[in-house]
């Protein structure tokens, strides 16, 4: 097969189970917005334009009870700003590449496709940012086609996030944390994360996510410099 | 509405693209890079741990707890397999029954 058909295979086919875990959540943004007063034509457009679940679910619940403009704006840059730490991730790796592969691959720098950027390589060859975008893309037409079926379906179908079908991105994202853990750094980096998102989380604490994260990160780089200075350097 | 919408979508897409620009003066050096080598566990971890442990009613480390049962078992078989197929199918499976 040719190296461009097989990323864009292979980039399809990593990101499918992510595509189909966010079933409930997809389906809940079609519906949700629909049971409050959105139209056909908004809904989809927010999952088109905005393309960002979490932001997503909050907002629609915000607009529907008439909250202020600017509380909705400011509620949706804390749910994103975990995005800027993607940028910061992934930046030496895509940004000696011209502005026509940064800009798509920025609109689709979701979780989901940030989850696939840790390769030394990714984003680094032609064929890594098509695999990315294929990843990227395939997760941005799944979640408008749920969506769709949301808007459709509106009120017909039950709230399948209530029927615990969350869980289904909970088990893709275990999938693709714990395999990763290969040392004590990443070890302590997943427990402190587990541990303190959840406590914050449970407080009501509107910057959980982020702070929970950056703990999270200092706590695995302090344990990586400290287990790395023991080692004898050569 | 649409205004509304537009906006947020400026912000998200913002959040995203900013450090990818290239006129952004700074380079990330070694140590803010090995800093940054975290994130992706750091804030998936911070996304799963809490779909499992909190309900409405707050934490829950019950263990008739079906998502805490069913994150068990997906740790292992992720473990085990570093597959992702099996490790969804089976926490997945193992969940839809005790549900």
């Amino acid at each position: 097969m040719q190296p461009v058909k097989k990323a864009i295979l292979k980039g399809f086919l990593d990101m499918l189970p992510l595509c189909l875990a966010v079933i409930p959540w997809g389906i809940l943004c079609g519906s949700l917005a629909i049971q409050n007063g959105f139209s056909a034509l908004e809904t989809q457009a927010m999952s088109l334009l905005v393309f960002a679940g979490s932001a997503q679910l909050v907002a629609i619940e915000l607009i529907a009870s008439n909250t202020p403009l600017l509380t909705i704006l400011f509620t949706t840059f804390i749910i994103s700003s975990r995005h800027f730490l993607y940028g910061l991730a992934v930046r030496h790796k895509v940004i000696d590449q011209p502005m026509r592969w940064r800009l798509p691959v920025s609109f689709v720098l979701t979780d989901e496709l940030f989850a696939f950027s840790h390769h030394r390589k990714a984003y680094r060859t032609k064929t890594r940012l098509i695999y990315a975008l294929s990843a990227g893309f395939s997760f941005y037409i799944a979640w408008n086609i749920w969506t769709l079926i949301g808007i459709v379906a509106g009120t017909m179908l039950p709230d399948l996030t209530n029927l615990g079908l969350d869980f289904a991105i909970a088990a893709t994202f275990i999938a693709l944390v714990i395999p990763g853990i290969k040392n004590l750094a990443s070890l302590v980096t997943v427990i402190v994360a587990g541990i303190s998102a959840t406590l914050l989380k449970s407080t009501g604490f509107e910057l959980w996510l982020v702070c929970s994260a950056l703990l999270a990160m200092a706590a695995g780089y302090s344990t990586a410099r400290l287990t790395t200075k023991k080692e004898v350097t050569p | 509405m649409m205004t509304t919408i537009l906006l947020m979508a400026c912000i998200t897409f913002f959040t995203r693209y900013l450090f990818l620009h290239r006129a952004l003066p700074f380079k990330v050096g070694p140590k803010m890079q090995q800093f940054l080598s975290f994130s992706a566990p750091a804030v998936l971890t911070a996304i799963w741990v809490p779909i499992v442990f909190l309900n409405e009613d707050g934490i829950n480390l019950n263990w008739q707890n079906p998502y805490l049962s069913a994150a068990i078992v997906a740790i292992i078989v992720a473990y085990k397999t570093h597959n992702i197929y099996y490790t969804t199918l089976a926490g997945m499976g193992l969940f839809l029954i005790l549900n």
